[in-house]
This record gives C-alpha cells, structure tokens and sequence, in this order.
C-alpha cells in the first residue's frame, strides 16, 4: 500500500516534472525570457549516463581485470573477507573468527575442513563477487572444528489460559564451533 | 527460565584455540562408582572394556578411577579454563557411559548458558564501515548567493 503511494506520488513528480518545462518553456517564448531558479527538483536525482560504446566497455573491463591480476599476483592485499554458504546459511567471515552451528557436523574436533561455496570474496581494494559461487581453484577457505556441544537446555511451553492446558518440553541442540583459520586467493592456492 | 532470566555469554574460545594447533580442553576426569551397586553396573563394565582404550585415544587427559562406596556414580570433568563439570551415569548401559565421555571430551569448558550471537569477529569491518558518505562524489553546489 505504501509501496503503490509512493510509486504514484513518483509517477506524479515525474510527469508535473515532464509538464512543467514545456509549459515554462512555452511561457518563456511568449513572454520575456528569464531563468528558472534551480530547486533540488529541476533535474533528476540520479546521474545523467550516456550510453558507453562497446569498444570502450572492453578496455575497461580489461584494465579492470589486469588490475586485479596483479594486485592478487603481488599478494599485498592484507586481510581477506568472504561470503560462505555453510550449513543453510550465509556468513561473512576472516581469518581467525568462530561460526556456531546448531546441528552435528560429521567431523570429530581439530579437523580441518574446506568450506566449499564461497560466493563473494573481498580485500581491500578490490572485489570477486561470484555467480553465484566463485570457483573452487579460485578460493579455499579452511577451518578447524573446535568444540562439538550442546546448547543450553531450552524451554518450550505451550499455555493455554482457562483451559487447563500446558505442555512443557526441554529441548537441548547440538553445537559446532568452527574457527576459520585461513582465506586464500589464486595463485598463492595449491 | 527464559533466556531473560538466565545469564548469557558471547560466543568465544579460550585462549584462541585453533588458531595455530588445535588443543583438547579437557584436562582430568575422575570416574566414581561404587564396587557392588545396581547402578554402578554399566559403569563397572565400561572400566572392564573401554577406559583403557579411552584414555590411550585421548593422550592429553589424565583418567582417574576411583571405587568408593556412593549411590550414585558420577563423571567430574576438569576444563583447562578451571570450570569442573559434574555429569550422573547412574542406570547406564556402558555404551552411554561411553557417549557421555565423548561430550565431554568435545566441549571446551565453557559455560553452557545462552549464547548471544553465534559468530565472533575480532575484525569486522575490512573495506572500512559505512557512513553516508560511503560511495557518494563530492560535487560542488550551486549557490545563488554571492
């Protein structure tokens, strides 16, 4: 509902906007010229693009990619960040940082594991977002598994007022604590 | 009680464990039971079967067995942080006892109250954090007045 006010409200701006300088136009011809005051609503409040030819479009994204390459080739990006797909969640995560996760992971504690979807990886100065996942020889991200626990004991109770009804049950979770020991770029990757 | 009434803590590890070499935190468990009770029996023949083999296993735990007359037998558990753990095995088959030791093996000896958020960065923000005028250009204004 406020999503369609806000729409026509646009679609109203947008087309009194449309209207208007004609109009003004047509007024200033008949009448002496002068200039409109500029308000914040005399031009729109996005930027003005020109269509880039192709040609112009490659050797950007040229100079793009070979700027990267050697940036990842020079390896002084500092700490790296990235997306992960784990356990039917998403999480951003560096090196030396713990995830929990609330189900049984089939590993016992101190192994290392290779967390495989990795969608997005970022430093500093420069991004590789992937679609959807980046490729494996790309990307490796390690972690260890270091505790393997239960949650604290959770209460689940159903009440119902004047009908003599309640149910109460506990219910206790496993638990997994990951911690992310390292984030690799090509070509420091085996 | 609710997650209200009761404490929490942050997800964390001692001592940044695993971040270099991965180190079991669990320091001593003692394993008392008494020599002719009912429910002594299953813990009675996880001793006969499976500490040995446990404690070959878990080289970095000292085991320590000791009969002594009570109604109920129970495992303590000792944590590097110095949090004791104390956990019932009275009327358990030797396999329970033995699943019972597993988890404690695999905890840290970390409170087991609610945890608030289950990550924990200690860098949380590399591009740098946002603020409005992330990814805005500065332009000059127009203004009418001299």
């Amino acid at each position: 509902m406020a999503l369609m006010a806000t729409l026509r409200r646009t679609c109203c701006l947008l087309t009194s906007r449309l209207c208007a300088l004609p109009l003004a136009a047509a007024r200033t011809r008949s009448s002496v010229s002068y200039d409109l005051p500029l308000t914040s609503l005399s031009r729109p409040p996005w930027r003005e693009t020109r269509p880039v030819p192709e040609e112009e479009l490659r050797r950007q994204h040229a100079a793009l990619t070979s700027a990267v390459n050697r940036r990842i080739e020079q390896a002084d990006f500092g700490r790296l960040f990235a997306v992960v797909h784990f356990a039917g969640r998403q999480w951003k995560v560096t090196d030396e940082d713990l995830i929990l996760v609330e189900n049984h992971v089939e590993a016992a504690c101190g192994d290392r594991l290779r967390l495989e979807k990795v969608l997005l990886v970022g430093a500093r100065d420069f991004t590789l977002v992937g679609r959807p996942l980046l490729a494996k020889e790309l990307v490796r991200v390690d972690a260890t598994v270091l505790e393997k626990t239960e949650s604290w004991p959770k209460v689940h109770m159903v009440f119902w007022k004047r009908h003599r009804f309640q149910r109460k049950r506990i219910i206790v979770q496993p638990q997994t604590v990951l911690r992310i020991n390292r984030i690799q770029v090509a070509p420091a990757l085996t | 009680m609710t997650s209200r009434g009761t404490p929490s803590r942050f997800l964390k590890s001692v001592l940044q464990n695993g971040v270099g070499r991965y180190v079991c935190q669990l320091k001593r468990i003692s394993i008392m039971f008494s020599k002719k009770g009912q429910t002594s029996l299953g813990v009675r023949d996880f001793i006969e079967d499976g500490v040995v083999d446990y404690a070959k296993k878990n080289s970095g735990t000292v085991v320590y067995v000791s009969p002594e007359s009570c109604n109920k037998p129970r495992i303590v558990a000792e944590y590097l942080n110095g949090n004791v753990r104390e956990e019932t095995v009275a009327g358990k088959t030797s396999s329970q006892v033995f699943e019972v030791l597993t988890k404690l093996t695999s905890q840290s000896g970390l409170d087991v109250i609610r945890i608030r958020k289950p990550f924990h960065t200690d860098n949380p923000s590399i591009q740098g954090l946002w603020h409005p005028f992330t990814n805005r250009p500065l332009t000059p204004r127009n203004d009418d007045k001299v």
